[in-house]
């Protein structure tokens, strides 16, 4: 039987989700992260898991891994030794970037981190002018010299980005082939390559970000794939920012691709069991042990952003220039925030209660794992109301020091408070589901949707357990809790296609351009998507191109992304555009501005590979192992209540049950509050409403 | 260590902070949306705008992550509408610019908004926005004239939308005095897009929690903020301290006079327990040119040094709240109390970024861990104007070049950031060459320009520009061109600033720091924006940094001679 397999690495544990193609059936595997080389865990995940399951390698359809080898070298300055070739005059636009600070107050504030240091940054005479004309040629005798001095310096990538290359590419296409015949062993990246899109300082830092992760990200790659080779596993796919998976020849020409790959994973999931359970609007999820992250499904559409910074600090993607390093590719948006089973309890000197954004992480861990922890963490908050079991977690794997967690709640905040340690429990359980309501804001009623027409799709560890509450925050009506919730972004990238996205910048007044303009660039990009796909050997009747157009009022700086629909560009369809846009304004922003004219900035093109579609089942095998007894658990305005406690392998299909009530499985704990009923659907998706 | 926690929180303490950060998320919010739907590069993509959330006396109770250069004066700006306008009712909008009542300077366009929920008033939203132009003689507004009068437009409080219309006599009146009126109006309706999902924001808070307790919060977060503000005064070592500066001039010409003239601010900072005084005696009397700050303005720069002074982990929330310990006394009619009708456009950011830089100074005699350096201290600002050769359509281009950020006890200084009062980001040269008719030809750090120090100064930064076409009427607006940024404990200063016009076949001609000129055809203005001081003496520099400095280009080998007094053979 053909198997899917799916790995993806998080701060402590490496998960492996397998699917059995024909019947959905979900095998797990979870070993520890290997920092020191995170292919070790990988390939030990992926045997034990076929080993468990009794999957042949030949057997393994899809093999599919979301990395965080981007992000990391990124975040822990440990990308190569790149170099960056300029416009003369212009090789401290990387550095000055938009001139402004992330922390308006902070007096001792770091400047930005600078991918690629001013010695290493080199300058060449030539310039382009806002038209796309020439207005100072080449100087292609001064490349030798840029060339040497790349040699010299022992460089391993370098990018070369010019004013202007998104409107005319000469420069940059001379200079590139110039540097990669003389420096074969160097990686080359060009501008009009990575990014054709105005904006010189975002498109260089694009383009610096994937020359700096290129050589990290090829080695690993490398190493993995031969691993895998040798295990007599399929070709390796990656996921990507946008959440589609490529293969490793498509992710080197542009590493960017590459970040946010693990949640991304997480989102496609969500979307999965949108479409699995006929929910076209879904909202996605995901808490761990330090971060909460939410992103939003709007008809079946995964929402993706083309403003990001990677590496910054602060709240992912939120308004925050100067932080991290902007990459302008399409990335799945999320917003995340400091808020997991680890974040840490405390009072300020004002005296107002704050959870995170410190984390006890794995090590020291909540006060209630017993492993030297002292500061209360809201899972220790979950321990106390009994939330979480009081004895043990991981089916008995880690024992619960309950005294332990009281301690550190009643020193941390009750006292200071003067609060009883089950009220400064739910206190803490309070503010942190508000900080992450606020990342459900943010994907939701920020961007102009209603959650009330949404369900929330609940995972990772402690997700099922904040999830109700927070629905009933955002008066989100029903809440879903996935087979293996634990895994579940792991599960994720066995779900998704094959995906790239292409831009091409092309400015026009949509009142007057030409259709056939516009036809034109679509059709270049989507020769390039085809042969694409055609690399990739996806079937004819499995490929999708899918084309928009980033649209604004002409003064503007910012578009609004609408769908181009499919067939010839004619007059009809770009009235349809203006008229498609200036709703989508309306919608966004509260007004349009009929009169005023239309913009077209960007046409961007996504070629899609689709892989069939699998169905994720979580059945139930009647087992009563691990089944406990009921318990008290602390419930907002009525106090400790007798609550039953459920084992989720053993609840059939069809059970129906009225909180409070609380659902524990291996790898996730699930709660129902008082006013909520829970069905277990026939897959064993466990779907949570209010009465 | 109870005697230091006064708590003084009613609500419950986890509502208290849901609120709070729904509160600072809609001012944030609505940065946003000014930022994706205005139509000028000054408000899309350098960001010269505030937002925030007022109470209904206009306290504000949260800012944006945008200007502190707005903080001292857009509560007035808003209580000024409060005052004017007791009969507000949803669906209105007002707007103003009055530096004399809360404004800047007129270019700084004031769009209130009240939040109802019902017939029941919340509090206010307000965007501040800086147009980049207001009319006056100048395209950009920034002549040097002796009177407000010269300066633009003043709009005084007044009602712009009843029952969510504009009211066009208002916008026709507006759009007459001032350039490019379409694109105006884009930035107009920004701001009230912005505003009204502030508005609706509030209305959803009260709905939720009640409006008795939106209104109790909204006043608890200023109180918490100015509890810990006091909190971290009382940290502070009490003293007192004095600092005076001298300012270029303020772009007018005394009759006979070849430069123009300086002049002095005194400053004299007294730290007492948990209150700080900025005493501001002995400053010169109010000047004939721009560079006359109404107090708010002033108070703005004080507000934003001392924040960061008390607060270096910028973690006490920036509300109104922040500045009940602190007291501002100027002598009216100074040139840090100016009355009216004095001309004001230029202070605005050049008195408000000198006040910041030396309230630092005159704490480091007091308190020297937790100050910097003399920062750039100007907004180092050029426009252009004229008619564009491609389109024959008008234009204003308006642009600040951001220099060094001061170097900290134990930190650098940071290169070309902007610094205390002032956040505005830079215009993308490739979007700025697409709106104007202008070709940037060098945008680069300046070598040697960081003042020295064993923590060197942050280099500062030089922007060229090539007029295209045709002639522009453009006008500057520096300072630091003769005090340059100071160092610190034995730093040195950052470098000056220098702004020159460069003809074929000319000698290059030195610009005034501010005023009108006409920059002709194929012409190139050259911004050199200032470094910022050093801190410590720069013997104590370690080799290691001197020589990473060396190899970056950031210190040339005979800057490592002269400031360092190093030989660059032996690193």
């Amino acid at each position: 039987m053909a198997w899917r397999v799916g790995v993806d690495i998080g701060g402590t544990f490496t998960d492996v989700a397998m699917v059995e193609e024909a019947t959905g059936r979900i095998g797990i595997a979870k070993v520890l992260t290997t920092p020191h080389d995170f292919s070790e865990a990988v390939i030990d995940g992926i045997r034990q898991g076929l080993a468990r399951e009794k999957i042949a390698p030949a057997d393994v359809s899809l093999l599919a891994h979301a990395t965080t080898v981007v992000t990391n070298a990124l975040l822990e300055h440990k990308g190569a030794k790149a170099g960056l070739v300029t416009t003369r005059g212009f090789r401290d636009v990387l550095e000055l970037r938009r001139s402004s600070r992330s922390d308006l107050y902070d007096l001792f504030q770091d400047g930005p981190a600078i991918l690629v240091p001013r010695r290493w940054r080199y300058e060449v005479t030539e310039r382009i002018d806002a038209q796309g004309a020439v207005v100072t040629p080449l100087a292609e005798s001064e490349i030798d010299g840029v060339i040497a001095a790349i040699r010299d310096a022992g460089l391993e990538a370098v990018a070369v980005s010019f004013l202007f290359s998104f409107l005319n590419d000469r420069h940059e296409r001379i200079v590139g082939d110039r540097l990669r015949k003389a420096l074969p062993q160097v990686k080359i990246f060009l501008s009009c390559e990575v990014l054709p899109e105005v904006r010189e300082f975002e498109r260089t830092s694009t383009t610096a970000v994937c020359a700096y992760v290129a050589p990290v990200l090829e080695s690993y790659l490398g190493r993995l794939q031969k691993a895998v080779t040798e295990l007599g596993l399929p070709k390796l796919y990656v996921m990507g920012s946008s959440g589609g998976v490529f293969d490793i020849a498509e992710g080197l020409r542009m590493p960017a691709m590459a970040v946010e790959s693990g949640p991304a994973a997480g989102v496609i999931a969500a979307a999965l069991v949108g479409r699995q359970l006929g929910l076209a609007n879904v909202i996605s999820f995901d808490m761990g042990g330090t971060t909460a992250k939410a992103s939003l499904i709007a008809e079946g559409e995964v929402a993706v952003t083309a403003e990001y910074e990677v590496g910054g600090s602060g709240h992912v993607n939120r308004w925050q220039h100067g932080s991290g390093h902007p990459i302008r590719v399409p990335v799945i948006d999320l917003a995340e925030v400091s808020a997991g089973g680890g974040s840490i309890a405390w009072v300020d000197p004002g005296g107002a209660l704050k959870v995170g954004p410190g984390s006890a992480g794995s090590a020291p861990g909540p006060a209630a794992y017993g492993r030297g922890g002292i500061a209360a963490t809201v899972s220790d908050a979950n321990v106390v109301l009994g939330y979480l079991n009081r004895e043990a977690l991981l089916g008995g794997d880690l024992k619960i020091d309950l005294a332990a967690a009281e301690a550190a709640i009643a020193r941390s905040v009750g006292e200071p408070l003067g609060l009883s340690v089950p009220e400064a429990a739910a206190r803490i359980i309070e503010i942190v589901d508000s900080n992450m309501a606020e990342a459900l804001r943010i994907v939701s009623i920020e961007r102009g949707h209603d959650p009330r027409e949404f369900s929330l799709v609940a995972f990772g560890g402690a997700g099922p357990i904040h999830a109700a509450s927070l629905a009933g925050e955002l008066q989100i009506p029903e809440v879903v809790v996935p087979p293996a919730p634990g895994v579940f972004s792991a599960l994720g990238l066995v779900a998704t296609d094959l995906r790239r996205d292409y831009s091409r910048t092309l400015y026009a007044d949509l009142g007057s351009v030409e259709p056939a303009v516009i036809a034109a660039a679509f059709d270049a990009m989507e020769t390039e998507g085809r042969a694409m796909l055609t690399a990739a050997n996806v079937a004819p009747g499995r490929r999708g191109l899918l084309r928009f157009a980033d649209i604004r009022y002409r003064r503007q700086a910012y578009e609004l992304t609408v769908p181009v629909a499919d067939g010839p560009v004619t007059q009809e369809t770009l009235k349809g555009l203006v008229a498609a846009f200036h709703d989508k304004h309306r919608q966004t922003y509260g007004h349009a501005s009929n009169k005023d004219a239309v913009q077209l900035v960007n046409l961007r093109l996504t070629a899609v590979g689709r892989i069939p579609g699998v169905t994720l089942a979580q059945r139930a095998n009647g087992t009563a192992a691990g089944r406990t007894g009921p318990r008290d658990i602390w419930f907002a305005g009525e106090g400790f209540v007798r609550t039953p406690v459920h084992w989720r392998p053993g609840l059939s299909a069809g059970t129906v049950i009225d909180g409070p009530a609380v659902i524990e499985a291996v790898d996730s704990t699930t709660l129902l509050p008082p006013g909520w009923q829970a069905a277990i659907d026939a897959q064993g998706y466990i779907r949570m409403k209010r009465r | 260590m109870p005697d230091e926690s006064p708590l003084r929180i009613k609500t419950d303490p986890a509502r208290f902070e849901v609120v709070k950060n729904a509160l600072y998320s809609t001012a944030e919010e609505m940065k946003i949306i000014v930022a994706k739907t205005a139509y000028s590069p000054l408000l899309k993509v350098a960001g010269d705008y505030s937002c925030g959330v007022f109470d209904l006396a206009g306290g504000m109770v949260a800012q944006g992550p945008d200007l502190p250069i707005h903080l001292g004066s857009m509560p007035d700006a808003v209580r000024a509408v409060v005052k004017a306008f007791p009969d507000a009712a949803a669906g209105d909008v007002f707007i103003h610019n009055d530096p004399y009542n809360g404004g800047s300077h007129l270019p700084d366009v004031n769009v209130v908004t009240p939040a109802f929920l019902g017939s029941r008033l919340l509090g206010f939203c307000c965007v501040r926005a800086h147009w980049p132009d207001i009319g006056s003689a100048s395209p950009g507004s920034y002549g040097a004239v002796t009177e407000i009068f010269g300066e633009g437009l003043q709009i005084p409080p007044i009602r712009l939308y009843r029952d969510g219309e504009i009211d066009r006599n208002v916008e026709a009146l507006i759009c007459a005095n001032i350039r490019m009126p379409a694109e105006r109006m884009g930035d107009l309706r920004a701001q009230v897009a912005a505003n009204r999902r502030g508005a609706a924001r509030l209305e959803a808070l009260a709905r939720k929690y009640g409006a008795d307790t939106l209104l109790q919060i909204m006043q608890e977060v200023q109180d918490y903020s100015e509890a810990m503000m006091r909190l971290a005064f009382r940290k502070l070592p009490d003293g007192e301290a004095s600092f005076t500066d001298t300012i270029d001039g303020d772009g007018i010409l005394a009759p006979g006079a070849n430069a123009d003239e300086t002049f002095i601010v005194k400053l004299t900072l007294v730290k007492r327990g948990d209150r700080i005084t900025a005493d501001f005696a002995g400053s010169d009397p109010q000047v004939a040119g721009p560079m006359n700050a109404p107090l708010t303005v002033t108070a703005s720069g004080v507000y934003c040094a001392l924040k960061m002074i008390a607060d270096p982990k910028s973690l006490i929330p920036a509300n109104s709240g922040c500045w009940r310990p602190i007291a501002i006394e100027a002598p009216t009619g100074s040139v840090v109390n100016a009355q009216s009708p004095a001309p004001v456009v230029y202070a605005n950011h050049e008195m408000s970024a000198r006040v910041a830089d030396m309230i630092f100074a005159a704490m480091h005699k007091i308190s020297p861990e937790n100050v910097m350096a003399g920062s750039q201290g100007t907004s180092a600002i050029v426009t252009f104007g004229g008619v564009d050769y491609r389109t024959a359509e008008r234009y204003v281009s308006y642009e600040s070049t951001k220099g060094g950020f001061g170097a900290r006890p134990a930190k650098d200084g940071i290169n070309g950031l902007a610094s205390t009062v002032a956040n505005m980001m830079n215009t993308p040269i490739e979007m700025l060459e697409m709106s104007f008719p202008l070709r940037v030809e060098e945008y680069a750090l300046i070598p040697d320009s960081g003042g020295a120090g064993t923590w060197r100064g942050g280099l500062g930064v030089k922007r060229t520009w090539r007029i295209l076409g045709r002639d522009s009427n453009s006008a500057s607006c520096c300072e630091r061109s003769v005090t340059p940024p100071f160092g610190l404990a034995g730093g040195l200063p950052g470098s000056p600033t220098r702004l020159t016009l460069e003809q074929a076949g000319k000698p290059t001609e030195r610009l005034p720091s501010k005023g009108g000129f006409v920059a002709p055809a194929d012409a190139r203005v050259v911004m050199e924006a200032p470094g910022s001081g050093g801190y410590g003496p720069p013997a104590g520099r370690s080799r290691e940094r001197l020589r990473d400095d060396l190899i970056d280009g950031y210190v040339t080998p005979e800057g490592a001679r002269r400031d360092y007094g190093v030989d660059p053979e032996t690193l």
